[in-house]
């Protein structure tokens, strides 16, 4: 595989994207949302971070399951700092995986099913460019993207959190290992998996909307990851992230080989509508 | 020798045989022509041999490389126009341009934009390089695609449709292009087309494809002859033609004698014109014809095509 046309792939599609506001407008707004309303809503309405709420049920499950270690660091604190703490450094961990695969599904889609709408795809396949090379390129312009998008919400987040915070805690409370460990490695080897899949699917469905409404199903895990977070079911800490990371690695690995191995022109030209 | 050969290849879609059993060649420098009404198997056999789909059975080589063992090589050695232009509406043509130059291995800045700018100079597009191609009109879109099939100086060029969504000056500048291609630069071509103007006026040799088989392969005068017939001889005449026809028709080596009465025309076809017409002359002067003018008419290709295809055409 030629880097070189890997990159050209990227190169062109990343230029079209760039000057689609369509498809620009969902992957900024949405992690803007994420990063900046929520915190916010939690530090600043007390009412809601009080409330006696179900919202404080899932905290308390929460509360009971967190690591020991993370049990000690929430001894001495008030119930405020409590709830605070645990909501924006526990509670709204699992929404960033959700950000790359919302960023990345949009593109993804678009990978091969657009070029089908566009009338665009027999003049790229007629390219001297292996199908690994057209392969990666597509999931390389997916993944750039939603990772950068990722990585400046996390920045977002991060700054929001403690400038809102500070005051509470008298420390900062972001970056620590848990979401250096959940941007930096769970977040992209989770992205390229969904990406991988998305763009197998946008190979083989004739548009784009067919590629985004088949790959929604694709944030179901991490919707179960989050309810299990949620729930106290499960914890992310260090261990498990690694442990995830790792899955994830190989599973994109075999994604990638899969992926190339069932690229087929032929196929591809087929379901051009 | 041969850049393009194809023995019994086909292509079957489940049950359908979009292409059957064709067998051809193409010789180096020569522009081949595919008739054939719609889907009568002609992208298909088109896109087999830019090895963007694999035949069924049968094989075929481009430039020396198999379609599918050497797939890369024949994509690198052939250069495209798709039966839509294919053009990135929100890169400009020179965007266009670059992309696909650099996809067909012109790694070289300098001479990547070198052969850009020649092309889109002889397109008259450079002054339009920085627009989207989105922008462009039809046949500003046709001319960039065709440029675009000729950026990395392809030994074979299939092209589907080139002169589709074009004004006669531009399709007169493709037809040309084309011959220079060809005559000069030994290039070869093959063209898909609709146009029967374009196949008689560029064609080496033309094949006629009907429903994926092909119907017959010859030079455009060939198949002129053998299907449409030998050439008419026209003679307009002052007044009645009535009597001076039957004088005609009582010469030997005449087949047919039509009378046109209203154009007051005698449309005669003969066994050996050339030989035949001095005779025809004598015979209406001889008869009391006056003679306006006399001229040959050759048959057309579109008449040989029609009685091939028949009303098939879409």
């Amino acid at each position: 595989m030629r880097s070189g046309k890997v990159l050209l792939v990227f190169r062109k599609d990343w230029r079209e994207i760039s000057r689609n506001w369509q498809v620009l407008m969902p992957i900024m707004v949405v992690p803007l949302l994420f990063t900046v309303a929520i915190p916010a809503a939690v530090v600043l309405m007390p009412e809601l971070v009080n409330a006696p709420t179900s919202s404080t049920g899932f905290l308390e499950l929460m509360l009971k399951n967190l690591p020991s270690g993370v049990q000690a660091r929430l001894a001495g604190m008030t119930e405020a700092q409590v709830m605070t703490y645990v909501m924006l450094l526990y509670f709204f961990a699992p929404f960033f995986l959700i950000i790359p695969l919302m960023a990345s599904s949009v593109i993804a889609s678009d990978s091969f099913a657009g070029e089908k709408e566009r009338k665009t795809i027999e003049a790229l396949l007629a390219t001297p460019m292996t199908d690994g090379e057209l392969f990666m390129g597509k999931v390389l312009v997916s993944f750039v993207p939603s990772m950068l998008v990722t990585t400046v919400s996390f920045a977002i987040y991060t700054a929001t959190v403690d400038l809102l915070t500070y005051g509470m805690f008298g420390r900062l409370l972001l970056p620590n290992l848990n979401w250096v460990l959940l941007i930096l490695g769970l977040a992209p080897t989770v992205a390229l998996a969904s990406i991988g899949l998305t763009v197998m699917i946008s190979a083989r469905v004739k548009g784009f909307r067919e590629a985004q409404q088949i790959s929604a199903v694709l944030v179901v895990p991490i919707l179960i990851m989050l309810f299990a977070q949620a729930s106290g079911a499960v914890i992310f800490g260090p261990l498990l992230e690694g442990a995830l990371i790792l899955a994830f690695a190989v599973m994109d690995a075999l994604l990638f080989r899969l992926g190339v191995r069932l690229f087929r022109r032929e196929e591809i030209l087929s379901r051009v509508g | 020798m041969s850049s393009v050969e194809a023995e019994d290849l086909t292509k079957r879609f489940g049950s359908l045989t979009a292409v059957d059993r064709l067998t051809f060649s193409v010789g180096e420098g020569e522009i081949f022509g595919l008739l054939g009404p719609n889907g009568a198997g002609k992208t298909t056999t088109l896109r087999m041999l830019g090895s963007l789909i694999a035949p069924t059975e049968g094989s075929a080589r481009v430039g020396g490389h198999d379609v599918v063992k050497d797939a890369l090589r024949v994509r690198e050695t052939v250069g495209i126009l798709t039966e839509n232009p294919s053009l990135y509406d929100r890169l400009t043509a020179q965007e266009n341009m670059n992309f696909f130059a650099e996809a067909y291995g012109l790694a070289d800045p300098g001479e990547r934009s070198t052969r850009i700018r020649e092309l889109l100079e002889f397109f008259d597009l450079w002054d339009r390089r920085g627009d989207k191609a989105g922008t462009f009109s039809k046949g500003m879109k046709q001319k960039l695609a065709i440029a675009r099939a000729l950026v990395h100086g392809p030994e074979v060029l299939f092209l589907d449709e080139p002169t589709s969504g074009l004004d006669p000056r531009s399709s007169k500048d493709i037809r040309d292009l084309m011959e220079e291609l060809s005559r000069r630069e030994r290039r070869t071509i093959l063209l898909s087309t609709h146009r029967l103007e374009d196949a008689e006026r560029l064609c080496d040799r033309v094949m006629i494809i009907r429903e994926g088989a092909s119907v017959i392969i010859g030079s455009p005068e060939e198949l002129q002859r053998k299907i449409a017939g030998t050439p008419v001889l026209e003679i307009r005449l002052r007044g009645a033609p009535g009597r001076v026809a039957d004088a005609v028709r009582a010469l030997w080596g005449v087949i047919e004698v039509a009378v046109d009465a209203p154009s007051s025309r005698l449309m005669v076809s003969l066994e050996d014109p050339e030989a035949s017409t001095p005779e025809v002359v004598r015979a209406v002067v001889g008869a009391e014809g006056e003679i306006l003018s006399v001229g040959v008419v050759e048959p057309s290709l579109e008449e040989a095509y029609l009685r091939l295809v028949g009303g098939e055409e879409g």
